[in-house]
This record gives C-alpha cells, structure tokens and sequence, in this order.
C-alpha cells in the first residue's frame, strides 16, 4: 500500500513563535512585518543570524551570518535574543495538534515534523487534511507552516520547501518531472557545501540532471553518499516515521568561548565543563560511550578534531575527561581557541559493564559519586555542586548545550 | 479597543468543574492610584493558545466611573496572572 507521509514546517520559526508571544503579550508590533532577527549574544561571541523575518530576508540578509554584517545591511534591524523555553512549548503544541491526526509524528527537529498518514485518512482525503493542518496551525496556535504532501519522506520534505510561507504543496512520484527536477541541485536534501562543489564539477546544476546522471559516476565521485543523494534525486527514500523516541546516536557539546582561550589551563577547565554536562546527559540517557572526539576551532576559524576509541564504553565524568584531556594535548597547537567540544559516540545501553584487567579499581566509587551528584543536581538544581577548580576562574562548571530537552536538526531521515 | 495588558490583582472564583469566573480586580493608573473594578457581565469567554501557550481570553462588562464599558481580559495559565487586556 502507498503510503502518506506529511511534512510539516514551520515558516521562520525562532522568529514567528517569538512574534506571537509578544503579539499575545499586548505587542504592537508584529516581527513578521519588519525587518527583524532573532540573534545570539554578541558580548559572548555568539552574534550570529539564528532566525529572519521575510522583510529582513529582502535586505539579503541570511541566517547564520554575524549580526555586525546583517546590521550594515539594514541599519534599523531589530534584534532579539533567542528564548529556547518558549520555542520548545511552541514544537509540542505543534505535535500535539498533529497527534490528533495520527499517532505516528515525528519531530525531526525543533521546527519540523514528518506525519505518517497512512490508514488515517478516511473521513477526509489526505490533501484536505493537509490542509486542515495548515489552517489550524494558523489560526490556534498563532504561526504559519508549509505542509508537504507524498508518499515518502524525502519527498514531502522536498515539498514543503517550495514556496513559502503558508502553504501546502504536494509532490507525488509523477510530479517528480515537473516539481522536483527544475530545482537546483543545492536545494537537494544533503546536497550541502561539500557535496555542491563535486556535482558542479560534474556539471550537474539541477535535480532532474543529477537524477539522470549515471549511479556509477556518482558513486565514483562521492562514495556511497553519490548513490544516496541519486536516490533522493529521483525521489526514492523508505525511511519510516519514527514516532518519538528515536535511539540517540551521540551525545555532544560544544561552547564559543567568550574571549580567546590561550591557557592549557582554561581550555582543560572548558573540557571539563563540557564533559561534565555531556556524561550528565549520558548518564540520563541511561548509555556508555566508547568514543570521545574533542574538536577545536582556532580564532581564524578552521577546525580540526580528534577522536579515540575507549578499551571499555563508560559513563564516569572522569574517565571521559582523562581521555579529552589527553586527546586535547596530542592535538592542540598552541593558537588561540574560540570555540572547543567535545562529542560521546558508539553509544551502548547501560544494563552491563565491562570490566577490564586495566581498569581503575575506584569504577565503582565513581559512578557512585556520578550518581549522587546527578542527583542532587536534579533536586536542587545544577549549579549545587559544582567543582573546587572552578569557582573564580570565570569558566561556567557546567557549559553547552543550548537548552537541555531542545531537538536540533538531523541528517538522517 | 486599546491594548493594554496591564497586569492587575484578581478575586475570581472557581467552581467544583474548574471553570474559572473573574469577579473583581483591582488595577492601579499612571498615578499609582489603585482602582478597584467589579467585572458584572461577562459576555464571552474563549482559550487560545497561540504560541503553545494557553490563556482564557473574556470579554466582560462593568460602569467604569459611571460608564458601561467593555473590556477584554486575559488569564494566563503558565503563570497564574491575570492581565486587562484590551480597553
């Protein structure tokens, strides 16, 4: 049976749900309607284009770029901080406005939601209830979204990115000729700035070309990722809808420093503090990492990272950070750093662990003390405990993480 | 009608269904000169939660310095607090 499959997206979404809050809260002025961004902390050196209204997007002004640059575009552009709580209330509210049309919803970022609707759709037509989505989206909760409409993932979020904003497109495999393929080729889901470069080479510019291009020249060129992004070209994806709870693959954080971090001594307490919050969430996870990657960004930008494979996946704060910290001095050359992370990954469920004849004979007292101070920062909050290295050094015990429960975008469908 | 939402202090009553009735507020003006206003009709009253997050949204009627006038108040569920939304 053909399945449907719904696309949901929400329209500029830090900077509508930020609108309506205000409009709700007795603003005059609706963000929407002029040109405005909703931008992080310039003093931490986090200044950058998070979300833009679409007369700001007429200024050519784009997410992601500083909000210095954006403010010389557009001299009168207003600037709001971002307010992570309240974006996270307006995604549930979302989900659960589509959990009214099928049990199967997943949130595949903070913004957007696939909405399996197979089987679901016998009072009404699938394109009415696309509909039907859109209007109540509107006029309930306040914001507007794209609904696309088809018969696989990869397609209806292809759908939803066609015109905007408020709108419902469909993309059904015998439109493919006539809706997917004129798009340019950058438009391709996964089709990023390391993948373009390589396609244009091979003079592919549009969808319907690189869907017309041999699988085999793709592969030679891009690996297996070739043959990944010939699938999408073609509209070919059986990825399912994975309603919440999808197995977590890495945990990570990462931080941009507030000034450059020159010191061994700053950039380990940086680790440590970034550690910290990662084994926490790991932990909460009920998960073992066997991986540690810490990654560096220098003060001119470029970036590099190291990784190592543990002898034993582990929880304990302290064994990840020993190897952070050794992985950290095998690999820092000395320059200033602005931005450093570090990433926990091969993720294994907690039931066992293995012990090793090299291990620290305390394991057990460590995850003690990790569980104890889990705990009471759940029970008093996180800043309760926090350790002896940190208070006056200016370092936040506890860095990254943008807002804990905040879904952020995937590249797997 | 004026936006205002102002937030006010509010004697309302909730019955054994859990419907929620304002009944008098008071609010203070420009000169910190507090008001009390009782609230005699209320002739609608609807939730919206625009933004996922839910207010009750009334449309009452009261003799504001011997005028009838009609306003629009607003309770926020998040919060507990009751705004005079709309004059």
């Amino acid at each position: 049976m053909e399945r449907i499959i719904l696309h949901v997206d929400v329209n500029s979404a830090y900077l509508s749900w930020e609108a309506v809050y205000r409009l709700q809260h007795g603003a005059r002025i609706d963000l929407r309607t002029i040109p405005s961004v909703i931008g992080g902390d310039e003093k931490s050196r986090r200044g950058i284009v998070l979300a833009k209204s679409i007369p700001a997007k007429k200024y050519d002004i784009q997410t992601g770029e500083t909000l210095w640059s954006a403010r010389s575009k557009c001299p009168n552009l207003v600037v709001l901080p971002p307010s992570y709580p309240l974006y996270l209330s307006c995604s549930d509210a979302l989900v659960r406005l589509l959990k009214k049309y099928s049990p199967k919803v997943e949130r595949y970022s903070g913004d957007e939601c696939f909405v399996d609707l197979t089987g679901c759709t016998q009072k009404k037509t699938a394109e009415e209830t696309a509909w039907e989505i859109k209007e109540r989206c509107r006029t309930e909760l306040g914001f507007t979204v794209n609904v696309g409409l088809s018969t696989n993932k990869l397609l209806a979020k292809m759908a939803s990115e066609l015109e905007k904003p408020d709108k419902m497109h469909t993309m059904y495999p015998h439109e493919i000729p006539e809706k997917l393929w004129p798009m340019p080729v950058r438009k391709l889901f996964l089709s990023g700035p390391k993948t373009l470069p390589k396609l244009y080479k091979l003079n592919i510019f549009t969808i319907g070309q690189l869907a017309h291009a041999s699988p085999d020249l793709l592969q030679h060129h891009l690996k297996s990722h070739g043959l990944t992004i010939w699938k999408y070209a073609n509209g070919i994806d059986d990825s399912p809808v994975v309603p919440d709870g999808r197995a977590v693959k890495g945990i990570g954080n990462s931080t941009t420093t507030p000034f450059d971090v020159d010191s061994e001594k700053e950039a380990l307490l940086y680790l440590l503090s970034l550690t910290e919050t990662a084994a926490m969430r790991l932990r909460s996870n009920k998960m073992l990492a066997r991986v540690v990657t810490v990654s560096l960004r220098d003060t001119n930008l470029s970036f590099y990272s190291h990784q190592r494979r543990l002898v034993s996946p582990t929880d304990s704060t302290l064994l990840l950070y020993r190897q952070a910290k050794s992985l950290f001095k095998e690999m820092w050359r000395r320059e200033p750093l602005r931005h450093l992370g570090v990433h926990l990954s091969d993720l294994v469920e907690n039931k066992f662990y293995q012990t090793s004849f090299f291990d620290d004979t305390a394991v057990s007292r460590q995850q003690a003390i990790d569980k104890t101070i889990d705990e009471i920062r759940a029970s008093y909050g996180a800043d309760a405990v926090v350790r002896g290295l940190f208070p006056h050094s200016g370092i936040p015990p506890l860095c990254g993480g943008v807002y804990e429960a905040f879904p952020t975008m995937r590249s797997l469908l | 009608m004026k936006v205002l939402m102002q937030s006010v202090d509010m004697i309302c009553c909730t019955n054994r269904d859990g419907v929620i009735t304002p009944i008098k507020f008071r609010i203070s003006d420009e000169k910190e000169e507090n008001r009390i206003v009782k609230i005699d009709r209320i002739l609608d009253r609807k939730e919206e939660k625009l933004a996922g997050n839910r207010m009750l949204v009334f449309t009452v009627q009261s003799i504001i310095r011997g005028r009838e006038c009609r306003f629009e108040m607003k309770y926020e569920f998040s919060t507990c607090k009751w705004f005079l939304y709309k004059i």
